[in-house]
């Protein structure tokens, strides 16, 4: 398939199957987990308050880890999507995964998410107000003013959940983002699933 | 005085409460006979006793859950736990709260009363059903009136919540009035530590009072969810797809708020390590697996998107079972299992 005869359609339906095979794996990989401590509780009843239990905790940080990761990578190509022309997606997404790939080996990995998750922080941000204001500069996949309003908190409350916790985990703003998040959250969900009836009690007269 | 009183309120409980439930029990055994015949044959005449039966099921389980209120109020209005001096300013030195006396604002979900809180929120999300949705009413329908039966069933034989009311407050209760009455320092300390650190931050927990009954919601929510999944690989029929959805919306929404104001609370209740817990892990497997179902459904009409939506309902559903399972059967922070 060309450039320019990109589908967003077609983008979006690879980009959800994508992103719900990795949720399935990690979900596979709880299951191990639990697996795992009903095994080694059976043997220590106190295990949890050892030594080990912080090894366990390494273990499946190391086994979900490059899950979060791709997923963090389809949020990343989920977001720009937005904003950017249809005909440069492609092209915009490669760089995007290019000068991550160059931070992560020039000087981390975690600095390499951290400049994924910033640059998707600062993008979803930008489509955040660009929806509220009815900008006629973003590409939707889907029609309603109040869908994009709510999808767009949710992918903002997404990559701002996920930079709380790999980049905030011992920082006092931690719970605060993490309230913050929660907001972004609950306001999405609620303006996704129901975007007439919140249509309805925002505007009476309409 | 009191603590009579409160003794009082808690046999009038039993005394009240016994009966509620055993009606309750019988009236869901009809249901379940019922729904199983529905499911095998539409009569719709069994449909309207079915219907009635599930009304007055109801009614029984919003009854009962109203005496547990009652005695919720008078555990709160006549046991006030007055702490000592010496306590308060120990208190007041390790944690800066300014300590004079404690009441227990207990929430109507803890202990055995939970079972009957989660039956009673299918029960509204059965009648809710049945109101809005007369076309599934001999599939759907009678499942989630089968599972109903099932909740109610495990309530009445083994966490019946009128049988013995609230065994670890009374314990609690009982601990301090003896503390009180025998006029040790040392025993009124220790209990009045004990009780303080359960009234706050457990029972009176701004926490406890949100996040449990947030995930008993969408448990019953997405038990609804299941039902329709089940229909939506026997038949492909949109309305089975739209209960789904519909109830799928509510189940996620209290899900995922309900799993998120959790997340502080376990930071400030729990010391140590508690990352990767048995129940923790099953929650995130749980919450993971709704996100993927609703992120395939939004291509339903795909080829192999209908059914492998519907299969992902039911697995995410099996996970919900699995996950709240965990609580009685793998040890953990979360855990109530021994090994």
């Amino acid at each position: 398939m060309g450039i320019q005869s990109l589908n967003l359609k077609n983008y979006d339906y690879y980009l959800i199957l994508a992103t719900s095979a990795v949720l399935f794996a990690i979900g596979l990989v709880c299951v191990l987990g639990v697996w795992y401590s009903y095994g080694v509780f059976t043997m220590n009843p106190d295990w949890q308050g050892t030594v080990q239990y912080p090894t366990y905790i390494n273990l499946m940080n190391m086994h979900v880890y490059p899950f979060v990761l791709v997923l963090l990578l389809a949020l990343g190509l989920c977001i720009p999507k937005r904003i950017v022309p249809r005909t440069s997606l492609i092209k915009v997404t490669a760089c995007i995964l290019v000068f991550t790939l160059v931070i992560s080996i020039a000087y981390s990995i975690e600095a390499g998410i951290a400049f994924i998750l910033l640059m998707s922080i600062a993008v979803q941000a930008v489509v955040l107000v660009l929806t509220l204001i009815k900008s006629g500069a973003l590409t939707f996949d889907r029609e309603g003013h109040m869908i994009q309003v709510g999808s767009s908190l949710l992918h903002l409350g997404t990559v701002l959940f996920i930079f709380d916790f790999a980049s905030m985990w011992e920082s006092t703003y931690h719970i605060p983002v993490f309230w913050v998040v929660t907001l972004l959250l609950t306001m999405g969900l609620l303006i996704s699933f129901y975007p007439s009836t919140i249509s309805r009690v925002l505007n009476p007269t309409k | 005085m009191g603590y009579q009183e409160y003794l009082a309120a808690r046999e009038f409980v039993t005394t009240i409460g016994q009966p509620i439930i055993t009606y309750t029990l019988i009236v869901s055994a009809v249901l379940f006979l019922l729904s199983v015949y529905c499911l095998v044959k539409r009569d719709e005449q069994v449909i309207e006793y079915s219907t009635t039966l599930l009304k007055v099921n109801t009614t029984l389980l919003a009854l009962g859950f109203l005496v547990f209120a009652w005695f919720h109020f008078k555990i709160y209005s006549t046991i006030e736990v007055v702490y000592p001096d010496y306590v308060a300013a120990y208190v007041f030195q390790t944690s800066g709260i300014q300590l004079t006396s404690s009441r227990f604002a207990i929430p109507l979900w803890i202990e055995a009363e939970k079972m009957y809180f989660w039956a009673l929120c299918l029960s509204f999300f059965a009648w809710q059903i049945a109101w809005k949705y007369r076309d599934v009413a001999t599939t759907v329908l009678p499942v989630v009136n089968i599972m109903l039966s099932f909740l109610i069933g495990i309530s009445y034989f083994y966490a019946n919540p009128f049988a013995d009311p609230l065994p670890v407050v009374h314990s609690e209760i009982t601990g301090w009035t003896q503390a009180i009455t025998s006029q040790d320092p040392q025993f009124i300390g220790q209990m009045s530590m004990q009780v303080f650190g359960r009234v706050t931050y457990y029972y009176n927990s701004m926490y406890m009072w949100t996040h449990p009954p947030m995930l008993f919601i969408a448990y019953a929510s997405l038990a609804v969810t299941f039902a329709a999944c089940l229909f939506m690989l026997l038949r492909k029929e949109v309305i089975y797809d739209r209960i789904a959805y519909s109830h799928a919306k509510i189940g996620y929404l209290f899900l995922t708020l309900g799993m998120l104001i959790g997340y502080p609370w376990a930071v400030i209740a729990w010391e140590g390590d508690w990352w990767w817990d048995p129940k923790i892990n099953g929650s995130i497997m749980m919450w993971v697996l709704y996100s993927a179902y609703l992120h395939t459904r939004i291509y339903l009409n795909r080829k192999y998107m209908w059914e492998a939506t519907a299969i992902l309902g039911i697995v995410c559903f099996a996970s919900l079972v699995f996950t709240y399972l965990l609580t009685y059967v793998v040890p953990g922070i979360h855990s109530v299992a021994q090994t």
